[in-house]
């Protein structure tokens, strides 16, 4: 998949920018489904809104698809009254102790870097 | 025709040409999925008011070709059914998605194909040595001033000057070693498709 073609992607982001992207896209749509059931479309708002997760839209209903199949996520369809129906999906038991676990080791995770950065950081000011 | 009409038109050729390139899902989950995309295009192209042909031509291209879009869902459908069953047509069925993607599953595609047939020679080999048993075996076979071991199922006569190597025992060792071929050529290939879907959250790439 090439992720460069998409045209969200800004030039000037390299390849180790759409992989940690890619890396944080799973936590990121189990977050955003926390409080309660959206569909695709309100989730690839909710991603563009709330972060810098710029997200080629072709790969976030294939793995909407792959996390209901773990069994981290339901469906259901639900009539709209926009007039076509929406896929909507909300988080299992066993998708919110995955969420946690993960957000727990995304903390650890960004403490440890960010104190190896701190030197980085001072250089630069 | 109207605007509209031309919209409708374009959004409908692009779901079929991605319920085509799920036919190998089963009807249902194709359906659904295809009817996700339809639910995603015409909500995302009404957006911006009026449903025009170039709302819709935008959201598509942000989808991306539906080949591509389709070869996500199928890569990870594969993958998971694999991990549950373990069966090796599923692994190999798995495998062989990966290798049209990327060289490195075309290494391990020919490595557990390689794995599977010598399991299977070894294995017929040990079950055809009752059978054939002055031909069947694993063989010597001069070649010349040289020599080359030779797995024989015993079908036709051995050369002369030829040594079996094993005799009997090709029996009890063919079935173990081509039965724990089977399970590592399975075991090399689970560990290769669950490595490859932990270094990307959609599958490979």
């Amino acid at each position: 998949m090439s992720v460069t073609a998409t045209k969200a992607v800004p030039e000037t982001s390299d390849k180790w920018e759409v992989q940690v992207r890619k890396g944080c896209l799973e936590l990121a749509i189990l977050a955003v489904l926390w409080s309660g059931r959206l569909y695709g479309l309100e989730i690839l708002r909710r991603l563009e809104e709330g972060s810098a997760l710029i997200v080629p839209e072709g790969t976030v209903y294939p793995l909407l698809n792959r996390l209901k199949a773990e069994g981290l996520l339901a469906s259901e369809w639900v009539e709209a009254d926009a007039g076509h129906p929406r896929k909507y999906y909300k988080l299992t038991a066993v998708g919110r102790r995955r969420a946690v676990h993960m957000a727990e080791f995304w903390s650890i995770f960004s403490a440890n870097l960010d104190s190896l950065l701190a030197p980085l950081r001072k250089e630069e000011r | 025709m109207t605007e509209a009409d031309v919209a409708q038109k374009e959004i409908e050729k692009y779901l079929q040409e991605l319920r085509a390139a799920l036919r190998a899902l089963p009807a249902e989950q194709a359906s659904d999925i295809v009817e996700e995309l339809r639910s995603h295009i015409v909500e995302k192209a009404a957006a911006s008011g009026e449903t025009t042909p170039a709302a819709v031509d935008s959201v598509i291209a942000d989808l991306g070709k539906p080949e591509d879009l389709a070869s996500l869902y199928l890569i990870d459908d594969l993958q998971v059914r694999a991990l549950a069953s373990r069966s090796p047509l599923l692994v190999l069925g798995s495998l062989f998605r990966w290798a049209s993607l990327s060289f490195a599953g075309f290494w391990v595609l020919t490595s557990s194909l390689v794995g599977y047939f010598l399991s299977g020679a070894l294995v017929c080999c040990a079950l055809l040595k009752p059978i054939h048993p002055r031909t069947a075996g694993l063989w010597m076979i001069p070649n010349g001033t040289d020599y080359e071991v030779s797995l024989r199922l015993g079908f036709g006569s051995v050369p002369a000057g030829s040594r079996d190597l094993l005799g009997w025992w090709i029996v009890p060792i063919g079935l173990t070693v081509g039965i724990g071929l089977f399970l590592l050529a399975s075991q090399c290939g689970l560990w290769c498709i669950r490595r490859l879907r932990r270094a990307s959250p959609i599958g490979t790439h």
